[in-house]
């Protein structure tokens, strides 16, 4: 291109820096300022914020909700990780290798939850595990199997779990299509040697199918947790907004009710803190442990 | 023989949870439909089948004594300035990155990229106090700049690789043609990415659409709320007005756009969509 150097940078100015500078405004700020914050204690006026060094996150190893509210992210990371890998694996198969005709259907449905509102699913599946009202208790009730029928998200030890299927139903279609991708990517000639080498249909997907698609399954896992621990409070706050008795409180949810609610700023920035370190950690240990190798055949 | 009958057996085998995942999707759905026909006595004799006969009044009711009109002004509003203020911010940049060799381009692609795995939630304690000071809390324009920022790193990874398949003979003979820089992003470069351009704005829209918890933080006045903040308020009123059949007026009025959205765009949502979480 025919123009001096001082024009090119101009132009380079004109489409990089607008952007950056209110990206470093809205992102990059307030990320490290919320680190700052949470050396303060401070509820929100900006007279009466005070330096108290680390002892926001002394606070955390005393408090007794908060340890909680880590072990229950983790308990939704396992389960949904578990939960809709077996699903999305098994359903991209099913759709893939089965040549079913009416596919493109289950598709075009299993879908179409990744791109609903997280209030609506919250509200739906409330109502699914609405106590008089709900599916859940009356199908139970139908099959005789009354005296299981319970206020699922009302009891302590039931509210987290029931919040697992809701986070399935909704996040399955985007992993089956990811594999289905993968597993339409693997040459049908692998198939037609094991085959030869008289393997059944059970040892090919051990043996074929599941090695190759290795890469889309560890890229699925690993979105699995990075979008579990950054946005599972969503479900939480409008499903059960933390309760019955803190039982379904996760760290974001958490931060929310100290930081907006109670409006303890220092403390939520403290918190906030964590869920970064802790989704970043997380995400290291796994990238670390999934190194295996891409098979070649 | 033998062969022949054991597929048949295991396909039908196949098919059954295929279509129990079909029903739990769909069923929840079509009833949350049929839930907003029937009234609120009807709901709690039978919740669960089909109404007895088809009344819009939850729908009026939710219109004008719920202020769903307002939202639903509200989360346009937001959408629409949103989805515009992220394509303006996101297209330069993107072509900045793609086509111009300066020092520093893989940086910056990479500082974008990472934005998109970093959990927000602790951004958002300043943030709150930063539109404070700028006069934008409780603002739905100040809501649609959070939410444009929010979506650039995924608007500039989806435009910067479909430029990257553009020929570059056609910037090459614009310029010699003596259209500048500028031109050529605004002439050249922008028509051509109108694929990509769509995809990712059509996947910004759902996503300001549907959004909930910047909104909860954000928004502060009932006049300003968007859709999913009028629909939360609605629900835990229920709990006590035991309006079910309003509130299932307002959620089958969040989700049509979305249905009729992913309608014509089915196949480029998905496709968008599973691009963006393979970058990851």
């Amino acid at each position: 291109m025919v123009q001096s150097k001082k024009q090119k940078y101009v132009f380079l100015a004109f489409c990089l820096v607008p952007t950056f500078i209110l990206f470093s405004i809205f992102t990059l700020y307030p990320l490290f300022s919320g680190l700052y914050f949470s050396f303060f204690e401070w509820s929100g006026s900006s007279s009466n914020r005070e330096f108290i060094g680390l002892s926001n996150y002394e606070r955390l190893f005393q408090d007794k909700i908060f340890p909680r509210t880590i072990l229950h992210d983790y308990f939704l990371v396992v389960t949904k990780v578990i939960g809709i890998m077996i699903l999305a694996i098994f359903f991209a198969v099913a759709l893939t290798q089965l040549k079913i005709k009416e596919a493109p259907f289950y598709r075009v449905v299993f879908f179409f939850p990744n791109i609903m509102s997280v209030v609506v699913i919250g509200i739906l599946w409330t109502f699914i595990y609405n106590p008089s009202l709900g599916l859940v208790n009356s199908g139970l009730e139908f099959m005789g199997l009354g005296e299981w029928a319970r206020p699922w998200l009302g009891d302590e030890n039931w509210a987290l779990p029931s919040l697992v299927l809701p986070s399935i139903w909704a996040g399955i279609g985007l992993f089956m299509l990811l594999l289905i991708g993968g597993i339409s990517n693997v040459s049908k000639s692998y198939y037609e040697a094991a085959e030869i080498d008289g393997a059944n249909e059970w040892q090919q997907f051990w043996k074929v199918t599941l090695p190759l698609i290795w890469p889309q399954i560890k890229i699925s896992i690993l979105y699995i947790v990075i979008t579990t621990l950054n946005g599972s409070f969503i479900i939480v706050q409008i499903m059960t907004g933390g309760g019955p008795n803190n039982s379904t409180h996760v760290m974001g949810s958490y931060l929310y009710q100290q930081a907006f609610v109670q409006y303890n700023f220092g403390y939520g920035a403290t918190i906030g803190v964590v869920i970064l370190i802790l989704s970043l950690i997380t995400v290291l240990i796994l990238q670390f442990l999934m190194k295996r190798e891409k098979v070649q055949y | 023989m033998k062969k022949k009958v054991r597929p048949a057996v295991i396909r039908t085998g196949i098919r059954i949870p295929l279509i129990l995942w079909a029903i739990a999707v769909l069923y929840p759905i079509i009833w949350m439909f049929i839930g907003s026909l029937k009234s609120n006595a009807e709901i709690y004799s039978n919740p669960w089948g089909l109404p007895e006969s088809f009344n819009f009044q939850n729908f009026i009711d939710a219109w004008t004594n719920y202020n769903i009109d307002t939202s639903v002004f509200n989360s346009v509003i937001v959408t629409v300035m949103g989805m515009f203020l992220t394509l303006v911010l996101a297209l330069p940049t993107a072509y900045a990155i793609e086509r111009i060799k300066f020092k520093g381009s893989g940086i910056l692609f990479t500082v974008y990229i990472s934005a998109m795995m970093i959990p927000m939630v602790l951004g958002w304690i300043p943030l709150f106090f930063l539109l404070m000071d700028f006069n934008l809390l409780d603002n739905l324009f100040g809501l649609a700049v959070v939410y444009a920022i929010s979506q650039l790193p995924f608007t500039i990874f989806v435009l910067t690789s479909f430029m990257g398949t553009i020929p570059k003979e056609l910037e090459e003979s614009a310029s010699m043609d003596g259209l500048s820089p500028y031109g050529i992003l605004l002439r050249i470069i922008t028509p051509l990415s109108t694929t990509a351009i769509i995809t990712v704005s059509i996947m910004n829209a759902i996503q300001f659409w549907n959004e909930y918890f910047m909104a909860l933080i954000f928004l502060q006045s009932r006049t300003n709320y968007t859709l999913g903040l009028a629909i939360d308020f609605i629900s835990s009123e229920a709990q006590y007005t035991n309006a079910w059949g309003t509130l299932f007026a307002s959620l089958t009025i969040a989700i049509i756009p979305v249905i009729i959205l992913y309608a014509i765009f089915q196949k480029r949502i998905a496709k968008g969509m599973t691009e963006g979480a393979i970058k990851g």
